[in-house]
């Protein structure tokens, strides 16, 4: 443990945990208060910003709803598909690219580099991707959803300087032995770039478990359809249903089905997020230094 | 490494032709594309095998391909706008009527009257109201095929039976006999626990689009007791403008500022949560409130309320008189359910065969099949044409959760008949025993003084549509709220405001087109 030196690094440190601890609250107040509201029976619903109901009165009806729904493993499938799906994609188009990019010596990087940041600086527009999509036959195609963001460029460039930051020694030995620039890729530099793979790989993949507008443009069939749109189907139909004879979640609140459906989506990502924290500081951060 | 590169690349080349394939036209058929919206939102398509395609592949000579649109306005509009700016609309597609009108000006849908005479049927059943068919005709021609959409004149005042009888109330009839049933709701401890922990009036903030801006259709009642409900006054030609111009429509906001003041309103209307809302008037909070039908007193919604007040009791009553003699539950729009065909459609020669298809549906074959399943397994009819469950599995009924994707297309056969209503919303027996009839709300509803305002349907919003109604709806709540002080001045800041933001330049050009509609 680190002493603490003197009295004024002592206050430094008292303030920066109670800003810390304040931030910390702002984001698991609001998440707790969501839990609660998905496991409380309806009687117990009040508009207070209640935090606290008796475990003893706790319900998991919402959750029993929304994974008996007969669409829900089906959806939830398809969004596993599509993530791991996706996520293989962009590794495998992000880190080639990165890796070229990365080496200096290679021929007309700068105009390479030039060319990469030209989509990123100027989005085509939802139009032209529509066009191309379709023009290449990808409608109800899961690969709609998964190829037209294989590259992120900036997690490339994040990717880039990463690479850059390994000692070119590695390299150059390598080299020396005869190895091809694949195997140097594979075989010296990814295993030293574990951080910025996984940092990636967790953008790349919580931007594919969210996917939502893409399958609603290019997916019409409805088998499909992934985990956040049949949620939001069912959070349209829970607003709707009101108005109708017949209520498909007739025996929960509202409010709770809500609350599960919040909890539903993040609950696969807020597991992910502690197995590669430690990674993913590292890797967001080294990324990160060089322009 | 190497070879799994390559391996890799012929894998994706294999699903990108597999993709590619996909589109194959179908020998001998039309291929018909329709973008439905859908009926039940999270149930999902009708199954490959749902005999409804095989029916229409025999009989009409149509391969059907069938996509459910996404379940918000907002994604439906997306799709549409990026399909339609891609020229690859589908055959026959819902469309809300901005959009229907948006690209109906771009040439991208084709006019319909003369695919009416190849569905006489249909035409009679949904095509002959002729409210319904001005929402889509533009320049003399029909760009749209208007269903009859959701029920009207679905929503009204209720007020608790039960309290008043336990306080010996009478039933209130003017705006001042309210007023005072809303001060002994809140201070005379009406259901008797001992708590002073009710009010009189329930509602919250609703506000959607232009025309319901302001307090929100939730208090039209009371704005309607002032002769100001809505937005807009159109009553005549010469009358027509905002209803703020109204000395009336102050007023109103006096008197829901005098409300609030007095705490006799639940404090929780003045945010916009109608998930809230519904939850306290269930837990017994307030005992006056504006409701819809449906919402009230079906048996999925009404069971909270009934389980917590087994001998609680909501009782529609006519919307109060105000000190003028003015009456209205609120606001009296057309509403249509819109269908619309493709410039695209009509040029390949698929105009002839989507009246076909639209036709079908209206006979009692299609009618029955969309709108409720297969006659004897999903429902069976009794002697008057009317659905019966009896001897119907539940698991097979059309209504059960399995057996709900058999009836995604029910809204474009459905036309609100009795049949419909009465399976739509059955009678059924509360928890002390008493008979629940949900059609009886809406039937006194339906028969209560509204006002006629289908012009507000017309009405194009202004560019600035989300500055102008944030401007009006904060000024509303900060008088209502006694946070900005309600005088001469102060309310003639607040018109001078809304001048400002282009209030005349709307009224001008709302005028113009309503007159120019018949509308005025």
């Amino acid at each position: 443990m680190r002493k603490i030196k003197s009295g004024d690094e002592f206050v430094f440190q008292i303030v920066m945990n109670g800003i810390l601890a304040l931030v910390l609250a702002l984001m698991i107040l609001p998440l707790w208060r969501v839990f609660i509201l998905s496991v409380t029976p309806f009687k117990y619903i009040d508009s207070s910003f209640g935090l606290f109901v008796n475990p003893l009165r706790w319900t998991s009806e919402a959750y029993a709803q929304f994974l008996s729904h007969p669409s829900f493993l089906h959806a939830f499938r398809n969004s596993l598909i599509i993530m791991f799906g996706g996520l293989a994609i962009n590794l495998f188009m992000t880190v080639p690219m990165a890796y070229a990019l990365s080496v200096r010596s290679l021929p007309g990087r700068r105009a390479l580099n030039f060319v990469a940041m030209v989509p990123y600086l100027f989005n085509p527009g939802l139009i032209p991707s529509y066009l191309v999509v379709t023009g290449l036959g990808l409608q109800d195609n899961l690969l709609a959803v998964m190829i037209p963001g294989a590259i992120g460029v900036a997690n490339m460039f994040i990717m880039r300087n990463f690479f850059m930051e390994i000692p070119m020694d590695f390299m150059e030995a390598a080299r020396i032995d005869g190895a091809s620039e694949l195997f140097i890729l594979f075989r010296v530099v990814l295993p030293l770039s574990v951080p910025i793979m996984l940092t990636i790989g967790l953008f790349y993949a919580v931007g594919h478990w969210n996917e939502f507008f893409t399958p609603i443009l290019y997916l019409n069939d409805a088998n499909l359809q992934p985990l956040p749109v049949l949620l939001r189907n069912i959070l349209m139909g829970l607003n709707t249903n009101e108005y109708v004879e017949y209520d498909t979640f007739s025996q929960v609140s509202i409010q709770s089905l809500k609350a599960a459906s919040i909890f539903i989506t993040m609950l696969p990502m807020m597991m992910v997020y502690p197995w590669i924290q430690k990674h993913f500081v590292k890797g967001s951060l080294a990324g990160g230094i060089k322009g | 490494m190497k070879r799994k590169i390559p391996a890799t690349l012929v894998a994706l080349a294999l699903c990108l032709a597999t993709a590619l394939s996909a589109g194959a036209q179908t020998k001998g058929l039309v291929d018909v594309e329709l973008w439905a919206l859908q009926a039940v939102t999270e149930a999902g398509p009708p199954p490959a095998d749902w005999v409804g395609y095989q029916i229409i592949r025999d009989k009409l000579g149509i391969n059907l391909k069938l996509v459910l649109q996404p379940s918000s306005f907002t994604d439906q509009d997306t799709k549409i706008s990026v399909s339609a700016a891609s020229n690859s609309l589908p055959d026959l597609f819902g469309v809300n009527r901005d959009m229907l009108m948006k690209i109906a000006r771009q040439g991208l849908v084709a006019p319909v009257d003369n695919l009416l005479p190849l569905m006489p049927i249909r035409t009679r059943t949904h095509y002959s109201d002729a409210g319904r068919n001005r929402l889509v005709t533009l320049q003399g021609k029909m760009y749209g095929l208007p269903d009859p959409g959701a029920m009207d004149r679905v929503e009204g005042v209720v007020i608790r039976k039960d309290w008043l009888d336990k306080l010996g109330l009478p039933v209130p009839k003017t705006l001042d006999d309210l007023y005072k049933v809303a001060q002994a709701f809140t201070t005379k401890d009406p259901d008797g626990n001992g708590k002073d922990d009710t009010y009189g009036f329930g509602a919250f903030f609703e506000s959607s689009g232009l025309s319901s801006a302001g307090f929100g259709r939730r208090f039209d009642y009371i704005l309607g007791a002032f002769g100001v409900p809505g937005v807009w006054n159109f009553e005549s030609a010469a009358k027509f403008q905002f209803n703020f111009r109204d000395p009336a429509f102050r007023d109103a906001v006096e008197f829901i500022k005098k409300v609030n003041a007095e705490k006799i309103i639940d404090p929780s209307w003045s945010a916009p949560n109608k998930d809230e809302f519904r939850a306290r008037w269930k837990q017994g909070k307030f005992g006056i409130m504006w409701e819809q039908f449906a919402a009230l007193a079906t048996k999925a919604n009404y069971k909270d309320f009934d389980a917590n007040f087994p001998n609680g009791e909501w009782i529609a009553i006519n919307p109060p008189t105000g000190p003028k003699g003015y009456s209205s539950n609120g606001l009296d729009i057309a509403q249509a359910r819109i269908y619309a065909v493709s410039q695209k459609a009509v040029k390949a020669g698929k105009g002839p065969a989507i009246a076909k298809l639209l036709e079908w549906m209206a006979t009692d074959e299609g009618y029955y099949l969309c709108g409720f399943g297969v006659e004897g397994v999903n429902y069976k009819k009794d002697a008057k044409g009317f659905i019966t469950m009896d001897g119907i599995s539940p698991d097979n009924a059309y209504t059960a959760k399995a057996m709900q994707p058999l009836t995604q297309l029910r809204n474009m056969v459905y036309i609100n008949n009795d049949i419909e209503l009465a399976v739509r919303y059955p009678t059924y027996k509360s928890a002390n025993g008493k008979l629940m009839d949900p059609l009886a709300f809406w039937k006194f509803f339906k028969n209560s003084p509204y006002t006629e305002a289908t012009g507000a349907g017309f009405i194009d919003p202004p560019t600035n549509v989300n500055d102008f109604k944030r401007f009006y709806e904060e000024n509303l709540l900060k008088f209502a709220l006694g946070q900005t002080e309600l005088n001469d001045k102060t309310w003639g800041d607040f018109v001078k405001g809304m001048d400002a933001l282009g209030a005349k330049d709307i009224e001008k050009t709302a005028k113009a087109k309503l007159v120019d509609a018949g509308l005025l």
